[in-house]
């Protein structure tokens, strides 16, 4: 007997094929988002799961790419549902600044992912598994993957922003990026509402893309003497005793050093050691000095004389975003 | 975005120092070290381990950027720079266990720029020259080295990890010699740009001396000649590359 309703079909070849490019616009794109944004991330964890996602994400491109030729399309060919979604995608890799990490996961682990993952849910519950097969195993792993990537996005983000004010962040900019998705119709350009996947921070699904979760600097490998010295120096610039500061330093570089000095906004609140490099016997110590004008960081090279630990040389550098 | 983005625009955590690499290599030969750290102690391979730690993430971002930077390019082309984007990413996990498997912490030497200013190179053709057969090129000498040192001092986790490492960078040379190729048909002179730029990086990276042809325990930095040839280095090439070490200026 003939099952008329195994062979019944809700896509034909045609709208099959348009959705694949629309797929592989918004995963060439996240890919290459994702791949440039590694340089701009300061926190070690956020920049090892974008590393890591880079290249499923090309995968999935790919998959898709090599699926249209059998779908009687171009190969490798990527189309965006509208120019409301591009600009949608163009919103998401805005967030490129020093300290926007939130922002970063927030719109690829939050927004973009969990809703490939609602679409390709649907697109698989709805094609037929009888001459559909080779679309179905494509969405099939991407499903697993993308939910595998949610879940470390959520196990980072949980680890490196725990406070409320980036959760306030993170909720303003999901809002956006949610708006501007839904005034694209979603990534087939058609959704009359955004649908968005659940997220939750699975840590044993989230196992093999989870490096490094810990990002801080540990003070005890700093030697007590120098830790000591250091904290007094810091006292010191806090209370704005320059003179008192710079009488660390070796006679020849004291002039330079109080130089260097002048260029860190005043008043300062506090001073935190937030690095220690070892060249030799030299320690190259991050003071991190915080005051309501902002945050300036001095490096300071120390070194042990017979008169105890004396600094060689000061310089301001650029701040980073805390861990 | 922009494409590409400026050398200073590398971030990083708090816990690292950012140093010019000529400014460590001076306070190191002041105090009568080798510019280059050695491997013939702990702290030595603990800061040649850590040096490593900070080429790995520079390549991951570097890759990373040519993903990026080049959205005309080859689709080939992207896949593979993806694909390294993803291999720097587990490398940069294994130097992590590592700098902890040898007492070390993360934030423990300066890290110098050097070799994100060479993954920075505005043509992709000079890129993969520089980086994919110059820099990943130095990696197989270094790797070579390491991998044959750890088995000297029976210390079989550094040697089989690296050793892992190693095969992925010879994957990566080759990719560079396939689109160093590819991207310059019928291009001479871009093909000639790009050999230009893997030569000065080539020449830099001799380290002031620290890369010879030699034995790996006589040596600073060994040129790991069959790795090389296995990545598809031409004898010619490493022959040249060997003449270049005996001019490099020192520190």
């Amino acid at each position: 007997m003939i099952d008329r309703e195994r062979l019944a079909g809700h896509f034909s070849v045609e709208a099959s094929a348009k959705l694949v490019r629309h797929y592989r616009y918004a995963e060439e794109r996240l890919m290459r988002v994702l791949g440039g944004w590694i340089a701009l991330t300061p926190e070690l964890p956020a920049k090892l799961l974008f590393g890591r996602h880079v290249w499923d994400c090309a995968q999935h491109a790919d998959l898709w790419g090599r699926r249209l030729p059998e779908l009687r399309a171009h190969a490798q060919e990527s189309e965006p549902p509208n120019e409301r979604f591009v600009r949608f995608m163009t919103l998401l890799e805005s967030a490129e600044g020093r300290g926007q990490t939130v922002e970063r996961l927030t719109g690829a682990y939050r927004v973009l992912k969990p809703h490939l993952v609602a679409i390709y849910e649907r697109h698989f519950a709805l094609a037929n598994p009888v001459y559909e097969p080779p679309t179905r195993r494509i969405l099939a792993r991407c499903i697993d993957e993308e939910r595998r990537h949610m879940a470390a996005g959520a196990v980072i983000f949980a680890g490196l922003f725990p406070d409320a004010d980036a959760r306030g962040r993170a909720g303003d900019w999901h809002r956006r990026l949610r708006d501007a998705l839904a005034e694209a119709g979603g990534v087939t350009g058609e959704e009359t509402q955004v649908l968005l996947a659940d997220v939750e921070a699975d840590r044993a699904r989230a196992a093999s893309d989870v490096v490094a979760l810990g990002s801080a600097f540990h003070p005890a490998s700093v030697p007590d003497d120098l830790a000591a010295v250091v904290h007094r120096h810091g006292a010191a610039l806090v209370a704005g005793d320059l003179e008192r500061a710079a009488g660390d330093a070796v006679e020849e570089a004291q002039a330079a050093v109080l130089d260097e000095y002048a260029k860190v906004p005043r008043p300062l609140r506090s001073s935190e050691l937030v690095a220690m490099a070892k060249i030799g016997a030299y320690r190259v110590v991050k003071l991190r000095l915080d005051g309501p004008a902002g945050v300036a960081v001095v490096q300071l090279q120390w070194r042990h004389r017979d008169d105890g630990w004396r600094v060689t040389s000061a310089q301001v550098v650029p701040a980073a975003a805390p861990a | 975005m922009d494409r590409p983005i400026a050398y200073d625009k590398l971030a990083r955590e708090e816990r690292f120092v950012r140093m010019r690499a000529r400014d460590v290599g001076g306070l190191r030969v002041e105090q009568g070290l080798p510019p280059f750290p050695d491997l013939t102690s702990r702290q030595g391979m603990r800061e040649r381990v850590h040096g490593i730690l900070v080429g790995e993430l520079q390549a991951m971002e570097g890759a990373g950027r040519t993903v990026y930077d080049f959205p005309d390019a080859p689709w080939e082309f992207t896949l593979d720079m993806a694909r390294q984007v993803w291999d720097e990413s587990r490398h940069v996990d294994i130097y992590l266990g590592l700098i902890e498997h040898l007492g070390g912490y993360v934030g423990e030497f300066p890290e110098s720029t050097i070799l994100w200013r060479c993954a920075c190179a505005e043509d992709a053709a000079a890129r993969v020259a520089g980086v994919n057969r110059g820099l990943e090129g130095l990696a197989c000498d270094v790797f070579n080295q390491l991998v044959h040192i750890a088995r000297k001092i029976g210390d079989p986790i550094l040697e089989r990890a690296v050793d892992f490492v190693l095969a992925d960078e010879i994957t990566h040379v080759r990719m560079g010699s396939r689109w160093l190729n590819e991207l310059t048909k019928g291009d001479p002179e871009r093909r000639r740009r790009a050999i230009e730029f893997q030569d000065t990086i080539d020449e830099r990276f001799n380290l002031g001396g620290s890369r010879r042809d030699g034995d790996h325990e006589e040596v600073p930095i060994s040129i790991a000649q069959e790795a090389r040839r296995l990545a598809g280095f031409t004898d010619a090439e490493i022959e040249r590359l060997i003449q270049s070490t005996q001019r490099s200026p020192v520190y």
